[in-house]
């Protein structure tokens, strides 16, 4: 067994028990947490594949972005931590799964398995040879990857779009998570406008005749342009 | 080799000679480079932690000096060993876990927080051919794995189970996710100029050789050094941004519940965060271990402890700030400027180009460096002054709406008053 | 890197992961922990595009441009998934799918 195969099996331990703690764990912060633990087995597994870019990538957008909001979408709905993790269509749902893991076992692995007439498994993919290395990854696919975005015969336009995809995805997140609508800041402008307009005209009349003993009690005139 | 070399090249030597002594001692092969590597990335994180220890003293002398006291001057000469009593101090402090803690939770978060900050020291190159692993994508690995520090964070706030910890993990979340755009943002024009994205490229470009005239970056872009700081210092986690642990209003934030060895974790996490934001800061804006005389690590050395100077002045120096002014630096006038600084910088840098190859193979003007420093100079600098004279129109308008609104509150007052100077209830 | 590592085992992995997510959303009560399956799900999708990419042509900028795709979408999803969940847990203090039923005849 090569260093690599000891690796690759380490990390695929990690993703997949991750994995499996995300879909069971009781406690939804725990879930989030072990969602952290597969994601970075994610990033080792790139790292093996030769994608250091997107391991970092990973690590940044996974890990540091959108864990966090799961994480804070957990402590913000934290008043439903339900105790049973699972719904009633757990079984179900669990053989489905299992039936679809054993489909794509058979289609992707390495035994030839023949089901009447058909045969599955043990594909060949083109460039790859029984015995043979993985051919090299040049050293300028970072540069080949950045010119294929700008380049509208390749990504250029599917880049545009997703640009405004994740703008639009932005700005949704805002307005759908926003705590007031757009009536309620309406009708809190209105409300201010209001009590404004009483308070000047409470100011009005009794402006020239001040007191001699008020103008002590009515002058906070040091304040300092400070909100709170 | 002479003796100048020697010293130039002392680190790469005594790497070099570890290594053969190693490979002597267990034959060449796979166990001898991991063992080697394993020195290397122990070497490393000694330094770092060493590093923390002089940093502590250092702060703590700089802010007593602006704050007119003396500082720490009781343990050794200058109290030059308060890290050491401080560090037995922790190590025999009890280790507490509060009761109602999520234990794992709580006990796995000073280890994450340290081993990540630690973690970035892998790509920093000292000197030429010195550096743990010379990634081609170096600034995106450092600030990728600066960012696992907010998981360690928020780990702490939730894991100790206190309303102040629980607070100061959300204030976390707001406050380093948001920084880290404009961090990323400012990165961009560096990445542009270098063209590529590892450091010791990055480096090489701001290296004085034959057809590079050794330019630091800041000159290139002082407005993106300075936005790059601002956030650095946010991302951090310091004065004037320490919202995350402000005592005046939140005990200490995520740390409240750590004591002993788990707090003393912290410390060493987010002080490394700060040699590893400053290291960076040096390396992209002022040309990292190039320089003339000196020894290359020695240069590198001299950039980062000017850095670290600068932000302990910040803290010796700045009020904290408030959260909203916190927030509405960043959304409202750091990232703003810094796109518009990436967009005139890419075009610019497209337009006037320093190489005659780029020229032939893209079209534009052909410019000496100076040149092209000079002209991005002069375009981020106008971009800063436009983009402050907008906040500072804007700060008026506001403050001036506020001061009426405070005049007509008073005149109120005042009707309120004499009203019931009269004899009679206002209403 | 790949010193001995046929590239099924990636394909087998990126399945299980995806079969572990697709359980997560058939099974879980919550509607954040549903997302969590489906982020896992996008990973096994990455998985894969990368390792064909690595075994099949890496001299082609295709699978790292889809790769980074789903990176963009999977954050999308995130942000948009997750600001609902915090819209509908604001109006009716839960976040189970099944009991959003107010629009059922």
């Amino acid at each position: 067994m090569t260093i690599s195969q000891i690796l690759f099996i380490v990390i695929a331990l990690v993703v997949l028990g991750g994995g499996v703690m995300v879909v069971t764990a009781r406690n939804l912060f725990h879930a989030a947490l072990f969602l952290i633990v597969s994601f970075f087995g994610v990033t080792g597994l790139y790292v093996l594949l030769d994608a250091g870019f997107f391991a970092a990538a990973q690590f940044l957008v996974y890990i540091g972005a959108i864990s966090i909001l799961v994480i804070f979408a957990v402590m913000l709905t934290r008043g439903v931590q339900q105790a049973q993790p699972a719904n009633s269509q757990w079984p179900a749902a669990l053989i489905t799964s299992v039936i679809v893991f054993v489909i794509m076992a058979i289609m992707l692995g390495p035994i030839a398995v023949t089901i009447g007439d058909r045969q599955f498994g043990n594909l060949s993919w083109p460039n790859i040879v029984e015995g043979q290395t993985v051919p090299a990854v040049p050293d300028d696919s970072l540069v080949r990857l950045g010119q294929s975005f700008v380049d509208f015969n390749q990504y250029g336009a599917a880049f545009l779009l997703t640009a405004v995809l994740i703008l639009v995805a932005m700005v949704g997140a805002i307005w759908v998570a926003r705590d007031r609508t757009l009536k309620d800041v309406m009708e809190e402008r209105a409300e201010l406008a209001a009590e404004e307009a009483q308070e000047a005209m409470l100011a009005g009349p009794a402006q020239p005749a001040l007191p001699v003993g008020a103008a002590q009690v009515a002058e906070p005139t040091a304040e300092p342009a400070v909100r709170h | 080799m002479s003796l100048i070399d020697t010293i130039n090249n002392l680190l790469k030597i005594i790497g070099d000679a570890v290594a053969n002594l190693v490979q002597n001692i267990l034959g060449p092969g796979l166990g001898a480079d991991l063992i080697v590597m394993g020195l290397g990335a122990l070497a490393l994180c000694t330094v770092a932690a060493l590093t923390f220890m002089a940093m502590t003293w250092a702060e703590r002398k700089v802010v007593a000096r602006i704050q007119s006291r003396v500082g720490p001057n009781q343990a050794g000469p200058f109290g030059l060993l308060q890290p050491i009593a401080d560090g037995i101090k922790m190590f025999t402090k009890e280790d507490t876990t509060p009761t109602s803690a999520d234990r794992w939770v709580y006990n796995a978060a000073p280890l994450i927080i340290a081993t990540f900050a630690l973690l970035t020291f892998a790509v920093f190159p000292i000197a030429p051919g010195v550096v743990g692993t010379n990634l081609n994508i170096g600034v995106f690995f450092v600030i990728a794995v600066g960012s696992a520090s907010t998981v360690a964070i928020l780990m702490a706030g939730w894991g100790s189970n206190n309303k102040y910890s629980l607070l100061g993990a959300f204030r976390t979340v707001a406050q380093l996710v948001g920084y880290e755009v404009p961090m990323l943002l400012n990165v961009i024009p560096v990445i542009v100029l270098a063209g590529s994205m590892g450091l010791a490229d990055i480096v090489q470009r701001q290296t004085l050789a034959d057809g590079n005239p050794g330019i630091p970056f800041i000159v290139y872009l002082p407005l993106s050094a300075l936005a790059f700081f601002i956030a650095g210092v946010a991302e951090t986690g310091r004065s004037p941004f320490d919202l995350l642990e402000a005592e005046s209003e939140i005990v200490a934030g995520f740390h409240v519940e750590y004591s002993g060895m788990k707090f003393a974790l912290f410390m060493l996490g987010e002080y490394v965060n700060t040699l590893a934001v400053s290291i960076v800061f040096a390396t992209l804006f002022l040309g990292g271990y190039a320089g003339p005389i000196l020894p290359p690590y020695l240069w590198l050395a001299l950039k980062t402890a000017l850095v670290f100077f600068v932000f302990m002045w910040l803290r010796g120096t700045l009020p904290r700030v408030r959260v909203d002014q916190l927030m509405s630096l960043n959304w409202k006038v750091l990232v703003p400027m810094s796109v518009v600084n990436i967009i005139a910088v890419i075009i610019l840098a497209k337009v006037f180009v320093t190489s005659p190859g780029l020229q032939a193979a893209n079209g534009g003007i052909l410019v000496t460096p100076a040149t092209q420093a000079a002209i991005l100079f002069v375009a981020n600098i106008a971009i800063l002054l436009s983009g402050l004279a907008i906040v500072a129109r804007r700060a008026r308008v506001l403050r001036l709406a506020e001061e009426r609104q405070l005049e007509s509150r008073r005149q109120a007052n005042r009707a309120a008053v004499s009203g019931f100077a009269g004899g009679a209830p206002a209403k | 890197m790949l010193n001995g590592i046929p590239l099924y085992w990636f394909l087998l992995i990126s399945a299980a992961l995806f079969c572990i997510g697709l359980y997560g959303v058939l099974a879980r009560k919550n509607a954040i922990a549903i997302l969590m399956g489906v982020e896992l799900m996008l990973n096994a999708v990455n998985i894969n595009l990368l390792a064909f990419w690595r075994y099949v042509a890496p001299s082609s900028p295709a699978g790292l441009a889809f790769a980074a795709f789903i990176f963009v979408i999977a954050a999308a999803e995130a942000a948009i998934g997750l600001a609902l969940m915090i819209s509908v847990y604001r109006n009716t203090r839960s976040v189970d799918p099944d009991k959003l039923d107010s629009m059922k005849l």
